[in-house]
C-alpha cells in the first residue's frame, strides 16, 4: 500500500456561526496565526516525505475555517522546492470555478517540470459552497468540468497551437508553455462523493478514484461502482486506482488515540464542515437523479455526526500501533484500496509529528509488500 | 376552478391553467408561484380569459434543457401567444415573471394591449444588489418576500415528500440557469426598456424588501415611457398575494382602460 499525507491546513477556531464556509467572516483569521500554522504545515509535510511517506496532498477551498489553501497550486510549488522524492497530489484544482481553466494546464505543467515529473493532478467540481463564494452558475457545473477538462488534457497532450470552441470556453490559440513532463500527462485523479456519473466518467479514463471522508460501507459500495465501470470498459481497476481518505490518529494507547480523535479529527467534521442548509446545495448543482437518491437515504450532516457514530461507520481509524494496523487490514486487504491519503492532527504541531513518526515507524512497514512498484504506472492517463 | 392542461410550444411541453372569459390575459408567475391559482387570478377570471402557464422546470411543466438565458423564455411565450392564437394580450408578470414580461415587452409590444409588472426584477439597478435568496433558508426567505408572514402559507409546499422535495430542486435548477449570475437581471434589459411602447403599469408592495419600491420601482418607471407606479401599502414583494382583491383591481381597471383605447 501507498501512503500519501494529506493536509486541509484547517484554521482551527470554534465559533457559533450557522456556517464554516462562506459568511464566516474573515475578521476570525488572524494572519499572524495564519503566518505560524502555514509554516508549521508544510514542516509537516517535509517531515512526511523524510518519514517514508510516498506522496503529499494538498486541496483546494474557499472562503472557510476548514480548509485555507484556496491556492493548491501555491502549496505544491513551495514543496516542490522543499521535497526530491515524494509525489505531490493536489486534490485537486477545481475546474468549473475557473474562468481560464488554461491556467490550470499551465501551472500543472510549470510544477510537473520543475519538481521532475512529481506531480498527481486532483480534478474536481469544487463542493457545494464554492458556487456560493466563486459567483459560478451551479447548474453549469457538470459541463463546465467536463469541458474544462477536456480543455486541459488536449493542452497537455496536442501540440499547440490550436482553436478550442466551447460551450464555456472558447480560445484561438491552446499553445501552453511549459509542456508536462510526465507522458501523456501528469496522473489525473478523481476526488469524489460517490456520483454515478463522476464514477462512470473517471473509470472510463482510468483516472484513480479517491473517496473522501466516507463511511466504509459507501466506500465499499463505489469501489464496487468503480470496478464495474472499469470492466464495462474493457479492462480490470489497478489497486491503485481506487484510493481512499481517511483520518488516522495513532498514539501510544487505544485510549490516548480515542481522546485525541475525539478532539481533534471530530472538529474538522462538527465545525469545520458546519454549513447553513442552503450552502450544501446549490441548485442543479447535482442532478435530479442524484437528489432522489440522496434524499431516499439522507447522509448525517456532518455537524452533526457523533463521534460514537463516525467511529462505528468508520469515517475514522484512531488506536495503537497495532489497532490501527488491524484496521488498516480492512482498507488494504478487503477493499483492496492501494493508496491511503490520511491528515493528522495531535492537537499541537510537536504531538503532530509525533503522531506522524509512531505511524511511519510502527504502521507503515506492515504494508510495504509493493514498496518497489510505482504506484502512478499507466494510471491516471 | 380553472381548466388544466398539458401542450406543446414549439418542442416543450407545459403545463397551462385557464379560466374566465373576455379579453385575454397572460399572467407569468414568480419563483414558487407556479400552479398556484389564487385569489388574484380568481378575481381577473371575472373581467378576462386568464392564461396561467408553467415555466418550463416549474410547478407542472417539465424542465427545459434548452433555456439558459431569460431571453429563452421571453421567446417561449411569444410562441405560446402564437400556438394559442393570442394577436394582442393584457400581459401581467410578477417578480420574475415580471422580468420575463419586460423583456417580451422589449421584443414585441406590438402584441401587448397593456403590460403590468408587479415588483418586477430584472434590471441592475443603481444603489441596490438584490438579497441572494439561493443563499437563504425558508425563515429567510419568508422574512425578505413577504410583509405579512402568514401570507407565505399559501405558497407552503404541501408536503414534505421526495417528490415535493424534488420538484422545488427542479424550480430551483430552471430559475437558476437564467439568473444565478448575473443575479436576478439581464445586463443588457435595462437601457432596452425604452423601447416598451406598451401602456404600463408598475405595481409594487411597499415594504419589498427583495426589491424595494426606491430604489428599484423609481427605476423602472422612469426607464420605461408613460409607465405609472401604484403602491400598495400592506405588502412586500408579492403585493397579488398579500392584497389579492386590490391589485387585481387596479390591474382590471387599468386593462379596461388601456384597452379600450
Amino acid at each position: 500500500m501507498k501512503f500519501y499525507y494529506f493536509h486541509l491546513m484547517p484554521y482551527i477556531m470554534e465559533h457559533d456561526e450557522p456556517s464554516s464556509w462562506v459568511t464566516l467572516s474573515n475578521r476570525h483569521y488572524d494572519p499572524a496565526v495564519g503566518h505560524t500554522l502555514y509554516n508549521q504545515y508544510l514542516d509537516q509535510f517535509e517531515y512526511a516525505e523524510r518519514l517514508g511517506w510516498d506522496g503529499l496532498c494538498v486541496n483546494e477551498h474557499h472562503q472557510n475555517c476548514y480548509g485555507t489553501m484556496p491556492s493548491p497550486n501555491v502549496m505544491a510549488a513551495m514543496l516542490v522546492r522543499r521535497t526530491t522524492r515524494a509525489k505531490i497530489a493536489i486534490l485537486g484544482n477545481g475546474l468549473p470555478l475557473r474562468e481560464n481553466p488554461l491556467r490550470i494546464a499551465e501551472e500543472i505543467a510549470m510544477l510537473d517540470v520543475a519538481s521532475g515529473g512529481r506531480i498527481i493532478s486532483g480534478f474536481v467540481r469544487g463542493i457545494s459552497a464554492e458556487y456560493f463564494s466563486t459567483g459560478v452558475n451551479p447548474t453549469h457545473s457538470r459541463d463546465r468540468f467536463y469541458e474544462a477538462a477536456e480543455l486541459i488534457l488536449r493542452a497537455w497532450t496536442e501540440a499547440g497551437p490550436f482553436p478550442f470552441d466551447g460551450r464555456f470556453y472558447r480560445f484561438h490559440y491552446v499553445n501552453p508553455w511549459p509542456r508536462p513532463l510526465q507522458k501523456p500527462h501528469p496522473p489525473v485523479w478523481c476526488p469524489s462523493q460517490g456520483s454515478s456519473e463522476t464514477v462512470e466518467w473517471a473509470a472510463k479514463r482510468r483516472f484513480p478514484y479517491l473517496m473522501v471522508f466516507t463511511p466504509i460501507k459507501r466506500i465499499a459500495q463505489i469501489y464496487g461502482e468503480y470496478r464495474e465501470a472499469c470492466e464495462r470498459n474493457g479492462y480490470r481497476a489497478s489497486r491503485y486506482q481506487l484510493t481512499v481518505n481517511v483520518p488516522i490518529v495513532v498514539a501510544e494507547t487505544d485510549a490516548k488515540a480515542r481522546e485525541l480523535a475525539q478532539k481533534h479529527v471530530m472538529w474538522v467534521f462538527n465545525v469545520g464542515l458546519r454549513m447553513h442548509p442552503p450552502f450544501w446545495r446549490p441548485p442543479g448543482y447535482i442532478t435530479e437523479a442524484s437528489l432522489r437518491r440522496l434524499l431516499a437515504n439522507p447522509p448525517v450532516l456532518p455537524s452533526d455526526l457523533t463521534f460514537e457514530q463516525a467511529d462505528r461507520d468508520g469515517y475514522l481509524i484512531y488506536g495503537s500501533p497495532a489497532t490501527v494496523r488491524d484496521k488498516l487490514r480492512v482498507f488494504a486487504d478487503e477493499l483492496q484500496a492501494g493508496i491511503l491519503c490520511t491528515a493528522m492532527n495531535g492537537g499541537t504541531h510537536e504531538r503532530t509529528l509525533e503522531l506522524m513518526q509512531l505511524f511511519a515507524e510502527e504502521v507503515m512497514p506492515h504494508f510495504r509488500e509493493d514498496a518497489g512498484v510505482d504506484e502512478t504506472a499507466g494510471v491516471g492517463r | 376552478m380553472p381548466a388544466s392542461r398539458e401542450l406543446v410550444v414549439r418542442g416543450t411541453p407545459i403545463h397551462l391553467m385557464q379560466d374566465g372569459t373576455g379579453p385575454a390575459l397572460l399572467f407569468l408567475h414568480g419563483a414558487g408561484g407556479a400552479g398556484h391559482w389564487l385569489a388574484f387570478q380568481e378575481r381577473l377570471a371575472g373581467r378576462f380569459s386568464v392564461y396561467f402557464p408553467s415555466h418550463p422546470g416549474h410547478g407542472g411543466s417539465p424542465a427545459a434543457e434548452w433555456i439558459e438565458h431569460i431571453s429563452d423564455l421571453a421567446f417561449h411565450y411569444l410562441d405560446l401567444l402564437d400556438q394559442l392564437g393570442l394577436e394582442r394580450v393584457h400581459l401581467v408578470g410578477a417578480s420574475f415573471g415580471g422580468w420575463i414580461a419586460a423583456e417580451m415587452a422589449t421584443m414585441a409590444s406590438h402584441r401587448l394591449a397593456s403590460l403590468v409588472l408587479i415588483d418586477p426584477v430584472g434590471i441592475r439597478v443603481d444603489g441596490w444588489i438584490y438579497p441572494f435568496l439561493f443563499g437563504m433558508d425558508i425563515p429567510e426567505i419568508v422574512a425578505a418576500i413577504f410583509h405579512n408572514p402568514m401570507a407565505a402559507l399559501a405558497l407552503a409546499p404541501r408536503d414534505q415528500s421526495i417528490d415535493t422535495l424534488a420538484l422545488q430542486y427542479r424550480e430551483g435548477a430552471a430559475l437558476a440557469r437564467v439568473a444565478w449570475n448575473p443575479y436576478l437581471y439581464d445586463p443588457l434589459l435595462r437601457r432596452r426598456l425604452g423601447r416598451i411602447a406598451a401602456p404600463t403599469l408598475l405595481c409594487w408592495g411597499a415594504h419589498d424588501r427583495l426589491a424595494p419600491v426606491s430604489p428599484c420601482g423609481e427605476t423602472w418607471v422612469k426607464a420605461i415611457p408613460g409607465a405609472r407606479l401604484h403602491v400598495f401599502d400592506e405588502s412586500g414583494h408579492l403585493p397579488h398575494l398579500e392584497e389579492a382583491d386590490a391589485v387585481a383591481d387596479a390591474v382590471a381597471e387599468f386593462c379596461r382602460r388601456e384597452g379600450a383605447r
